[in-house]
């Protein structure tokens, strides 16, 4: 035992002798290992996360959750839903007027509020200090007294606020104001997540943790001819092999080993920086990121066991001698089936989620990652394939193309090794760029259909002035048009009705606006066949029948009222917008509305914007929230999010460009590594008489050839991934070739660099001074 | 000093030092078409220095070298280049033959650089190589034959274009003393028959008992050891 820890000490006495060569290999197998650290811990860190937040979200639950209304007492506590949206955010929102000195207080709050204060998220102070929130400022303009804390939201950049209020009790009715005894609740209603965001999360980690634990395992064979040589003088002076073996373990452990200190460094600046971040209305605090300690002490084992293993994987071709090394025999022709299963495992683990789509659950966590890792990993096995079945085909050319084309005949898995991490980034980017494009077009497409009508309904309730309201609406800037219609219900009897038929109320003028009207006077009613008409009005519609204003939701204190099926109803057709809606039904002017019946329907205000005005939605809000805090605006039509998905797309790309260029770092040290050890072949070259640009060509073809296979097989399965991780989520497949383009050209940018990088070292090895011996 | 009348390659008070050491201090060279020239001295007193010079792969610091009449300071990088790759050629202890290359191919290198075709180029080689008694490893690489076969490979691709100079660095340094001969044997045969000059670096006195003509390098200074007679 004391043998082998020696042993491993010497090798990690080794890792870092190499002088300044030997620092770098030891910093970049560490940055590698360190990234690839932190992203484990991350990944380890998100199911964790998830539960706070559904935690944090249960605990500051506001339903009375019971049948019968509370009654008024000293622990009781009387909340108003004032949620609002400001630039297509949701901002959470209560009103709170405690009724006791023991009225519970929400999580994260310390005091009540007064009326005309109000407590809020570190994020939505933020926005209403800036210039940013001038309009919402206008909406929410009581007086901030503090601040909520952590315990109280579910994501550092939620926007909430708790805001101080009075006379609420006369407005409690179970629904928009309720009483209740306690926050949270008992049995934590599930907030799943959304399960195509899970399936990018999971993905994204996938695409990112692939290429790196191939860089990974390329980084622990940096200097490995080097390696080989120490450790055949380590044989001439009395180790046995098993003992070169453990040195050369100690070595590949050691750069494991600071990879580990930095991984738990880029951890924790990971975990800052995605307190900052926000994806699909997803973010988190940082404290939410704790990886199970469990998990840590893997990864903190793995890992170094890891690189430990792929050490010794590679010297399985090797026979340390003292007196140097000897490979083993030309290894045979390299075999395709194996190397298929993997991507074939891949699309086998992916195939029974084809389909699946948003609705039916989350996808299977173990099948995504492990169908994802196996096809990225299945590049790694089929590369080497290609590139000995291609380079065994090409034939002999110019000078510099033989040389190349031969060394890689000669070599051609190092080639394709050295290639290995990038392709695997290449592929994976491209399959996530057309997952994002895909989810978030169909996003796109379905909310931001062309409307020509309305855009906006505002809800007028509480026995407001109808007319009032809407003078107040139309007032508003930014507002081109306001019609306001009532809708309601009538059932086939006076108590439990069976059948029901939407009946909307409104002038000719506003009915002209939802149907095409033959003609219209007050005190028609018209029957509008939309989609949906012959189901069930058409049953319940009948000459002379005598129908019943539903009041089931409304106040039990009112009645119903009776209406009688006129014989003449005109039939109306619905206009683009009832039908993209699917408004159908009868239609009253209010002249053939019974008395009383009024009470018994819902009016709102529809609204067309004028499409010049920047911010009309928000003024719209505002009127809205001034005119009834407790309900928001109905949104027909939302902006695009094409921004959000820019966004994502630029920050996948500098992530992806980030792992490339960490892994044409390695390319170089790798490259320069080759070339210094022909440094003597190269001299002799130049001296009898070979031309500088002639080996310094026969470089570029000896990494464009296998980078130029790497990147049409990286296309290839970044295209089959993209296509079947869109039909998981049952998305239209479109390809994103703008994507396909950038990330293969950012593959063949880093390959030019690492060439042009490594001509000037080139350069200086074929001097003639490398002719020199003593 | 002039150039020796009817000397094809002569050197002239040359001084080189790398860094604080001094590899050659006033040496002087002549050679004459045809002729074998030994380099001799023990490790490390300048005479691989020497060679280098005289192929124009290393400038010196001072003195002159003359080539067919022509001042080879007054020639750039490029033009070495080509003496190097035309009128030159190389036999280096270790072959320094490329490892990916076939041996034929590795004959046909020199050739090829001066735009010669591969065909072309391949069918001389395989001239040479018979010439050497190598042609029946035409289609194996390096590492796949043996020390003296390697070494045989390699003058043979220092004779292919025919070159005027041949210079050979301890051709038989990683040798055993059968092969040595032997290549030796077949190196000066072959240079003779095309009328080439050999330089030839050694510290074997074996070795250069194949040469016409013997020069001392010692700290850096030479001594013609026929001229001394």
């Amino acid at each position: 035992m004391r043998q082998w820890v020696r042993d491993l000490a010497m090798g990690v006495r080794f890792a870092f002798a190499g002088g300044r060569e030997g620092w770098v290999r030891v910093l970049l197998t560490a940055v590698g290992v360190g990234l690839g650290v932190a992203l484990l811990l991350l990944t380890t860190a998100i199911p964790n996360a998830m539960s706070v937040r559904d935690q944090r979200e249960a605990a500051r639950q506001d339903m009375s959750y019971s049948a019968t209304r509370l009654k008024k007492a000293d622990d009781t506590l009387i909340v108003g839903y004032v949620t609002t949206t400001y630039h297509d955010k949701s901002v959470r929102g209560r009103e709170l007027e405690p009724e006791g000195s023991k009225s519970p207080l929400p999580p994260g709050v310390s005091a009540f509020p007064a009326p005309g204060e109000m407590v809020v998220s570190p994020a939505l102070k933020k926005l209403l200090d800036s210039a940013d929130g001038k309009l919402l400022r206008e909406r929410l303009p009581e007086r901030v007294v503090g601040t909520i804390g952590e315990s109280g939201l579910i994501g550092s950049a939620e926007l909430a606020f708790y805001r101080g209020a009075e006379g609420l009790e006369s407005k409690i009715n179970g629904g928009n104001v309720d009483r209740i005894e306690r926050f949270g609740t008992p049995s934590p209603p599930s907030d799943p997540l959304d399960p195509v965001l899970l399936l990018l999360i999971l993905v994204v980690f996938a695409v990112l943790l692939t290429p790196v634990a191939v860089f990974i395992a390329a980084a622990v064979r940096f200097g490995g001819e080097r390696r080989d040589r120490r450790l055949a003088a380590l044989r001439l002076v009395g180790s046995d092999a098993r003992m070169t073996r453990r040195v050369a373990a100690g070595e590949a452990m050691a750069g494991a080993v600071v990879g580990l200190v930095l991984g738990a460094g880029f951890f924790m600046i990971g975990r800052q920086i995605a307190g900052s971040v926000e994806l699909f209305d997803y973010s988190f605090f940082p404290s939410y990121l704790n990886p199970s300690p469990l998990l840590a002490l893997l990864v903190a084992v793995a890992v170094p066991a890891a690189a430990v293993l792929v050490t010794q994987f590679a010297l399985r071709g090797v026979v340390i001698e003292p007196l140097g090394v000897v490979r083993t025999a030309k290894p045979s022709r390299r075999r395709l089936w194996w190397r298929l299963l993997l991507p074939v495992g891949g699309l086998a683990m992916l195939y029974p989620m084809i389909g699946q789509g948003r609705e039916r659950g989350n996808f299977n966590q173990y099948l995504t990652v492990g169908g994802v890792m196996l096809l990225l990993v299945g590049v790694t096995a089929l590369l080497p394939w290609i590139v000995e079945a291609v380079v065994s085909r090409l034939g002999a050319g110019p000078v510099a193309w033989q040389l190349a084309v031969r060394r890689l005949q000669l070599s051609s898995g190092t080639a394709a090794r050295m290639v290995n991490g990038i392709a695997v980034a290449v592929a994976g980017a491209i399959a996530l760029q057309m997952l994002f494009a895909g989810v978030d077009s169909q996003y796109t497409q379905r909310k931001s259909e062309p409307v020509s009508g309305s855009e906006m309904a505002v809800r007028v309730t509480d026995g407001s002035p109808i007319a009032a309201a809407e003078k107040k609406v139309a007032a508003t800037r930014g507002v081109k048009h306001v019609y306001d219609i009532s809708d309601g219900y009538l059932g086939d009897s006076r108590t439990d009705p069976q059948h029901f038929a939407p009946v909307s109320v409104g002038t000719c003028a506003s009915l002209r606006e939802v149907a095409k009207l033959p003609s219209c006077r007050d005190g028609d009613v018209f029957a509008l066949k939309g989609d949906g008409y012959a189901y069930e009005t058409a049953d319940v519609v009948k000459s002379g029948k005598t129908l019943w204003f539903d009041d089931s939701d409304d106040d039990p204190t009112t009645k119903t009222v009776g209406w009688t099926v006129p014989k003449d109803i005109t039939d109306a057709q619905p206009t683009e917008d009832s039908a993209r809606i699917g408004r159908a039904g009868l239609l009253m002017t209010p002249a053939a509305l019974p008395a009383g019946a009024d009470r018994l329907l819902t009016t709102e205000l529809y609204v067309r914007l004028d499409k010049a005005v920047a911010d009309a939605r928000e003024y719209v809000r505002t009127t809205a929230t001034r005119l009834n805090p407790y309900e928001e605006p109905n949104e027909l039509v939302s902006v695009s999010r094409n921004e959000n998905y820019a966004a994502i797309r630029g920050g996948l790309f500098v992530g992806a460009s980030c792992v490339l260029m960490l892994i044409g770092a390695s390319l170089l040290v790798s490259q320069l590594e080759q070339l210094r050890e022909r440094k003597k072949l190269l001299s002799s070259l130049i001296a009898f008489g070979t031309r500088r640009s002639t080996l310094s060509l026969s470089v570029l073809w000896q990494t464009a050839i296998p980078v130029g296979l790497g990147l049409v097989l990286a296309a290839t399965v970044g295209l089959t991934l993209g296509v079947v991780l869109l039909k998981m989520t049952d998305t239209p497949v479109s390809v994103d070739w703008a994507s396909v383009l950038q990330m293969t050209g950012a593959g063949a940018a880093v390959v030019l660099a690492v060439t042009l990088l490594s001509l000037p070292p080139l350069l200086r090895l074929m001097r003639p001074d490398g002719l020199r011996t003593e | 000093m002039n150039a020796p009348a009817g000397s094809l390659l002569s050197a002239d008070k040359l001084c080189k030092t790398y860094g604080p050491t001094v590899a050659l201090d006033g040496a002087e060279f002549s050679i004459h078409p045809g002729e074998v020239v030994a380099v001799m001295g023990p490790s490390g007193s300048g005479k691989s220095t020497l060679l280098h010079c005289l192929a124009g792969i290393v400038t010196p610091d001072s003195g002159s070298i003359t080539y067919n009449g022509r001042e080879m300071a007054t020639m750039n990088d490029a033009q070495r280049s080509e003496l190097r790759r035309t009128e030159f050629g190389f036999v280096f202890q270790f072959g320094q033959l490329v490892p990916e290359l076939t041996c034929v191919e590795n004959v046909a290198l020199p050739l090829r650089l001066t735009g010669t075709s591969r065909k072309e180029a391949e069918k001389t080689a395989l001239t040479w190589m018979e010439r050497l008694e190598v042609d029946d490893l035409r289609k194996k690489r390096p590492g796949e034959v043996s020390g003296g076969q390697g070494q045989r490979v390699a003058v043979a691709r220092a004779l292919v274009t025919s070159p005027r100079v041949l210079f050979a660095d301890e051709p038989t340094g990683a040798l055993d003393s059968l092969n040595g001969e032997r290549v030796m044997e077949l190196l000066t045969d072959a240079a003779r028959s095309t009328n080439a000059a050999v330089v030839l670096v050694t510290h074997e006195a074996r070795v250069a008992a194949w040469s016409d003509r013997e020069i001392v390098v010692r700290d850096g200074k030479s001594r013609d050891m026929e001229r001394a007679v």
